[in-house]
C-alpha cells in the first residue's frame, strides 16, 4: 500500500511539474509581443549569420564588440603597412550579424569597402544591411546618401536617401540641406525646391536666409 | 510545578526530571514493529536483507544498547527510525508519529556514527543552525549552545572552524547538537567513539544525567564494556536480525563463571596440581591468581591450599561479562554464513 | 519554513566562505578593467564596449559559479554524510532542497548586484553618464539566474556533480537555441517533426526570454510588461523543476 502511495507521490509531482511547465509556456507565448526584436530577422543572413550568433550563446553584443575590435586593429595594421583591407568586409558583416543594430560598423565598413577598396557597391549593400535591421536609424539612410554622392556619384540616389533621413526620428538639421542641395545637382528641380522650402521652414535665421537665395535661383521667387 | 504539557514546547524552561513525563503514557517513545530493509545489489541485483524483522519497543527514561558485530543491521536500524531510509515492510513510531512526519524529530536528538559537519562553520554557528532547525528563539539558542560547549568541554574552540577539529572534538561537537533541544529520544551511534578515557567517562555521566533528566537513550556501539555499566536493557543483533534481548542484570545472571582465589607465594608442585586438575594459575609478581572453573572443584582448591600452608588473600566470584555473553550468543546463534561482511 | 530559511542562510555563508567566489568577483574587477583599456581601441564605441563586456561578464560569472558550485551541493552532503545530522531535525527533504535553492540564487543575485553597481561606477566615471538602463537587463539576468539554478539543483538530486554540471550546460545552451529549434521544425516537411520540435522546445528553458543585452546597450529600456512575463515564466518553470527534484530527493534512501 505504501509503494502505491510512494508511486502515487512521484506521478502527482510529475503531473503538477508538467502543468507548471504547460502554463509557463502559455505565459511565454502571450509575452512574445513584448519581447518583439530581434524575432526572425538575423535569419535573414542564414548561413553565415545564423550560425556565428547561435555560437555567441546569448552573449552577441560583447562578442560583436570583440569582433569590432579585432576589425579595428585590423586596419590600423594594414593602414600602417600595405593599405589592404580585403577582410573588413567580411569582419563588418560578422559584428553586424552578431549585432544588427550597431550602426558604427555599418558605416565605418562601407566607407572603408567604397574609399579604401573602390568597391562602393560592397559599401551600399552593408549600409542596405544595416538599414533593413534599422529602419528607424537616420544615420545609416543619411550614410547611404553621402556614400551615393561621394562614391557612385548617384546624386539623385543622393537626395532620396538624404530625405529620408530627413524624414526619420532625431535626424540633425543638415539632412534636410543635405537632400536639397542633391537634387539640385541631380537636377531634380520639384524635389529641390520641396526640400529648400523644408529647410525654410525650420525656423534657423541663417538656414532661411540659405534657403531663400536657393529657392530664388530655382525660380520660386519670394513665395512663402 | 509545570506538566510537561506546558514545557514541552519551550525549551529552557523544563523542570529536571519532567521531560520524559506524559501524559499519554501509553504511547511508547519508540516502537519497532516487524521491520524489515531489503537492498538489491545495484550490479548483481541479488538482495541483501540487512534489517530482518526487528520489533522493539523502547521504555522510557531507559537507555537501551544496541549491540553488534559490524554488519549486523544496527545502522541501518538507526537510519530506519530515522526516516533516512525507508522500510522494505514494518512500521517504525516515534512518539506515535511515522517518520516521515517532521513533527516525530522535534524532540529527538540524533548522534551519528563517525560525525561530519559542515566544516565551515565554527561549533557556535553550527549548534546555531541546528536550534534555527528546532525552531528554538536565537537568544535561548544561543546561550544553550554556549552553555553545552562549556558542559562538553569546548569553549575554548568555540569560534574555530570545524574543520580543525579532532576526532575527539568533532564527537562532542556532534554530543552537543544532539542536546540542543532538551530531546526527550536521543539516539547515539557509537557514541564513545573518537574520545579517549576521561572523555568516555565524561560521556556516561552525561547520559546518566540526560536520563535522570527523563530522556530515553538509543545507543549502538561496539565497546561492550562501556555500555554494561550504564545500559538498563540490551539487544544483540545479529546478521539483521534482533537476538536477544533484555536488562543487563537478567541476562548476565547464568550464574558464576568463575572463582577467582588470589594468593601469596605458591609453589610449583602445588601449581603443577592445579593445572594438571584444569584450573588456570596466573602469576603476578609474588602473589598468584588461581581461576577454578566450579564452585564444586572451588572447596576442593581451597582445602589443598590451606593444606600446602598458602596464605588465601581472597576469594571472588567472576560473573560472565557483556562481551562473553555477547560472543557466547553470537557463536551459539551461528546460522549460514554469508551477508554483509 | 523556518528550515528553508535556516537551510538558505548556512548555504550563503558556505559559498561566501569559499574562495572560488572572491577569485570570481576579482576576475569580474579586472574584466572591467581590461575593456577599460580596450575602449580607447574601440573608435568612439568605448561605452558600449564596457557596458557590454560588464552585462556578458556578469552574466557568464554567476552562470559559471551556479553550476561550478551547485553541482556538487547535495552530493557533498551525501558523501560527507553531513546531511544525516540535518535531516534528524524537523525540516522536510522538500525544505532542505529549496533552501539549499534559495542560497545559491541569492549569492549569485547578490553577485550580479555587485557586477551592477561596478559597471555603473565604471562608466559613470568613464564617460561621465550612469547607464541605469542596465538594470532591466541585470534584473533578467537574476531571473536567468534562478532557472538555471534550478536546473542545477533538479539534475543534482539525481545525479553525481560532473553530469550534474554537463547536463546544467547543455540544457543552457540548448535553451538559447529553444527559439531556433521551434523555428527550425516548423521549416521542415514533416508534421510530425515539427510536433515533436514542438514538444522539445516546451520542455526546454527559453532563455532568450532573460537575454535583454542586447537592447539595452542600444538604448531599448526592458519594459516593465516584458520583466513581468520573464519573471511569471520564470518562476513558474523553476517551480516545476524544483517539484520534480523534490520529489526525487524525497525518496532518495543515504546510504
Amino acid at each position: 500500500m505504501s509503494a502505491l502511495r510512494d508511486w502515487g507521490g512521484m506521478v502527482a509531482a510529475i503531473a503538477v511539474a508538467v502543468a507548471l511547465v504547460a502554463a509557463s509556456g502559455t505565459v511565454d507565448r502571450a509575452g512574445r509581443a513584448q519581447r518583439g526584436a530581434p524575432s526572425r530577422d538575423e535569419l535573414l543572413y542564414y548561413p553565415s549569420g545564423v550560425w556565428v550568433r547561435q555560437a555567441a550563446l546569448g552573449y552577441e553584443t560583447a562578442a560583436a564588440d570583440l569582433a569590432w575590435l579585432r576589425g579595428i586593429q585590423y586596419y590600423g595594421e594594414h593602414r600602417l603597412s600595405d593599405q589592404r583591407y580585403d577582410m573588413i568586409g567580411h569582419v563588418m558583416n560578422i559584428v553586424t550579424d552578431l549585432d544588427p543594430r550597431f550602426t558604427q560598423p555599418y558605416v565605418f565598413g562601407a566607407f572603408v569597402l567604397s574609399q579604401e577598396l573602390n568597391q562602393p557597391q560592397r559599401g551600399l549593400e552593408l549600409l542596405q544591411k544595416g538599414m533593413r535591421a534599422n529602419p528607424e536609424s537616420w544615420r545609416l539612410a543619411f550614410e547611404t546618401g553621402f556614400l551615393h554622392y561621394v562614391g557612385t556619384h548617384d546624386h539623385a540616389a543622393a537626395a532620396r536617401y538624404f530625405a529620408r533621413a530627413s524624414g526619420l526620428p532625431g535626424h540633425p538639421d543638415y539632412a534636410e540641406r543635405f537632400a536639397a542641395f542633391a537634387a539640385q545637382r541631380a537636377g531634380d528641380r520639384a524635389m529641390a525646391v520641396l526640400l529648400w522650402k523644408r529647410v525654410e521652414a525650420t525656423g534657423n535665421k541663417y538656414m532661411q536666409e540659405v534657403a531663400r537665395r536657393e529657392l530664388r535661383n530655382l525660380g520660386e521667387g519670394e513665395e512663402s | 510545578m509545570s506538566t510537561n504539557q506546558d514545557t514541552a514546547h519551550r525549551p529552557g524552561l523544563t523542570p529536571p526530571g519532567a521531560r520524559g513525563i506524559h501524559a499519554v503514557p501509553t504511547i511508547p517513545i519508540l516502537s519497532l514493529e516487524g521491520l524489515r530493509k531489503t537492498y538489491r545489489d545495484p550490479m548483481t541485483l541479488r538482495p541483501f536483507t540487512a534489517v530482518d524483522g526487528v520489533t522493539l519497543e523502547l521504555e522510557r527514561g531507559e537507555i537501551f544498547g544496541l549491540l553488534g558485530p559490524n554488519g549486523a543491521g544496527k545502522t541501518t536500524t538507526i537510519k530506519l527510525l530515522l526516516g533516512l531510509a525507508r522500510p522494505t515492510a514494518g512500521r517504525v513510531l516515534l512518539d506515535g508519529r511515522e517518520p516521515h512526519d517532521p513533527a516525530s524529530r522535534s524532540r529527538l536528538g540524533y548522534l551519528p556514527e563517525n560525525p561530519c559537519f559542515y566544516d565551515h562553520l565554527t561549533p557556535l554557528e553550527y549548534l546555531d543552525l541546528t536550534g534555527a532547525l528546532f525552531g528554538i528563539p536565537s537568544v535561548i539558542r544561543r546561550r544553550r549552545a554556549v552553555d553545552l560547549l562549556e558542559r562538553l568541554g569546548l569553549s575554548g574552540h568555540a569560534r574555530k572552524a570545524l574543520r580543525k577539529f579532532s576526532k575527539g572534538m568533532t564527537q562532542r561537537v556532534g554530543l552537543a547538537q544532539a542536546l540542543m533541544n532538551e530531546p526527550r529520544l536521543l539516539v547515539l551511534d557509537e557514541p564513545m567513539s573518537g574520545l579517549d578515557p576521561v572523555g568516555r567517562s565524561e560521556v556516561k555521566a552525561l547520559l546518566r544525567e540526560q536520563r535522570a533528566a527523563g530522556a530515553t537513550i538509543l545507543m549502538s556501539s561496539h565497546v561492550l564494556a562501556e555500555t554494561e555499566p550504564i545500559c538498563n536493557r540490551v539487544g544483540i543483533m545479529k546478521l539483521g536480525r534482533l537476538v536477544e534481548v533484555g536488562a543487563v542484570s537478567a541476562l548476565l545472571q547464568s550464574g558464576v563463571r568463575e572463582w577467582e582465589v588470589a594468593v601469596e607465594r605458591l609453589s610449583d608442585t602445588i601449581v603443577t596440581l592445579l593445572l594438571a586438575a584444569g584450573h588456570d594459575v596466573e602469576r603476578v609478581g609474588s602473589r598468584s591468581v588461581i581461576r577454578v572453573r566450579d564452585g564444586e572443584a572451588l572447596q576442593g582448591v581451597l582445602g589443598q591450599l590451606v593444606q600446602g600452608g598458602v596464605h588465601v588473600h581472597s576469594v571472588e566470584p567472576r560473573r560472565e561479562t557483556l562481551e562473553e555473553h555477547f560472543v557466547r550468543v553470537l557463536d551459539g546463534r551461528a546460522g549460514a554464513g554469508g551477508g554483509r561482511s | 519554513m523556518r528550515g528553508v530559511v535556516a537551510i538558505a542562510q548556512n548555504t550563503v555563508r558556505e559559498v561566501i566562505r569559499q574562495r572560488v567566489v572572491l577569485v570570481l568577483a576579482l576576475f569580474g574587477v579586472g574584466l572591467v578593467a581590461a575593456s577599460q583599456v580596450l575602449s580607447p581601441l574601440a573608435l568612439g564605441e568605448g561605452r558600449k564596449v564596457v557596458t557590454d563586456f560588464g552585462l556578458a561578464g556578469s552574466s557568464l560569472l554567476a552562470t559559471l559559479l551556479v553550476v561550478v558550485l551547485g553541482s556538487s551541493l547535495l552530493h557533498k552532503e551525501l558523501e560527507r554524510r553531513t546531511i544525516y545530522a540535518v535531516m534528524a531535525k524537523p525540516i522536510r527533504r522538500g525544505e532542505f532542497l529549496l533552501g539549499k535553492f534559495c542560497g545559491l540564487w541569492i549569492t549569485a543575485a547578490a553577485l550580479v548586484a555587485g557586477m551592477f553597481a561596478i559597471v555603473l561606477g565604471v562608466v559613470t566615471v568613464a564617460y561621465g553618464e550612469t547607464p541605469w538602463i542596465v538594470a532591466g537587463a541585470m534584473t533578467l539576468t537574476v531571473l536567468e539566474l534562478g532557472v538555471i539554478t534550478a536546473i542545477v539543483v533538479f539534475y543534482s538530486s539525481f545525479t553525481t556533480p560532473a553530469l550534474t554540471a554537463f547536463f546544467t550546460a547543455a540544457t543552457v545552451v540548448a535553451g538559447n537555441f529553444a527559439d531556433d529549434l521551434l523555428y527550425f521544425g516548423t521549416q521542415g516537411a514533416s508534421l510530425w517533426l515539427a510536433r515533436v520540435t514542438e514538444g522539445v522546445y516546451w520542455i526546454l528553458p527559453h532563455l532568450t526570454v532573460f537575454n535583454a543585452r542586447g537592447s539595452v546597450v542600444h538604448g531599448i529600456a526592458v519594459a516593465p510588461e516584458r520583466l513581468a512575463f520573464a519573471a511569471a515564466y520564470g518562476l513558474l518553470y523553476l517551480l516545476a523543476l524544483l517539484i520534480v527534484a523534490g520529489a526525487i530527493f524525497e525518496r532518495r534512501e543515504f546510504r
